[in-house]
């Protein structure tokens, strides 16, 4: 199922559900299973979180536009932002076996998705979130 | 699926229970860590039951640690129950399911 969805989300985390319930719509109508579903919402919820601490400092009134294209072989979510630009070591992800209070969003998103890109872009950040999709086999 | 996260307090045994519903995200996360905080700042003893807990993030296993990390410095006892599903996968993913004390029931978390 080829497709693409675009949201807008404010940066206030009481609309976080709101996209993550999106999310996990997406992955079901693209037939995912139960633990892909849930590892997608959270990578995503993830990045969103991260927008709005970080690049957005805590400001409840700007915008992220979240893009989720499906295809057969893969579904790519791109989160865009006109914030700051991220820290390169924050981005880096938290050593596992360090019991700290931050990082563990990144490492969680790239511990779930095949694919995080951070880049910047003119006017803001984007970054891209990529799964790769089982292959169906028809038997 | 509930969305909003709420708590409450009881006590079983000499050890405070707090029973978590709903979710757990960045919009949560410091009610939470506020709870039980002060949950155990009145006690020997906390048991958390997330058994109702359909969903948390990283700011909500932060909120967790932080508060782990508080048991321990005031030697107190700090044990997860009612560990399952995307609660599960989120420890198993951050590799924190060696680090808390996990117990599988109420009764179990009580009695160790």
């Amino acid at each position: 199922m080829d497709f693409h969805l675009k949201l807008i989300v404010p940066s206030d985390p009481r609309f976080l559900s709101i996209a993550r319930a999106v999310v996990s719509e997406v992955s079901v109508m693209c037939s995912l299973s139960e633990e892909l579903r849930l590892g997608i919402t959270l990578a995503v919820d993830e990045a969103l979180a991260n927008i709005i601490r970080h690049a957005y400092k805590n400001r409840y009134d700007q915008e992220i536009e979240l893009n989720c294209q499906a295809g057969p072989n893969q579904i790519v979510f791109t989160l865009l932002d006109r914030g700051e630009p991220p820290d390169p070591a924050r981005i880096c992800g938290q050593p596992l076996d360090d019991v700290s209070l931050s990082g563990r969003g990144t490492h969680l998103m790239k511990a779930i998705m095949d694919e995080v890109h951070y880049d910047r872009v003119p006017g803001g950040n984007q970054v891209r979130l990529i799964k790769r999709l089982p292959v169906v086999t028809k038997g | 699926m509930e969305r909003q996260m709420g708590s409450s307090t009881r006590i079983e045994k000499g050890t405070t229970i707090v029973d978590i519903v709903g979710q757990i995200d960045l919009g949560s996360s410091p009610a939470l860590r506020k709870t039980l905080l002060e949950t155990l700042n009145g006690t020997k003893s906390v048991a958390i039951n997330l058994s109702a807990v359909r969903y948390i993030d990283s700011s909500g296993i932060a909120s967790l640690v932080e508060v782990l990390r508080e048991a321990r410095n005031s030697e107190k006892r700090l044990v997860l129950f009612g560990v399952t599903g995307a609660v599960l996968q989120v420890l198993q993913l951050t590799r924190l399911t060696g680090v808390f004390e996990i117990c599988e029931t109420e009764e179990q978390a009580l009695n160790a």
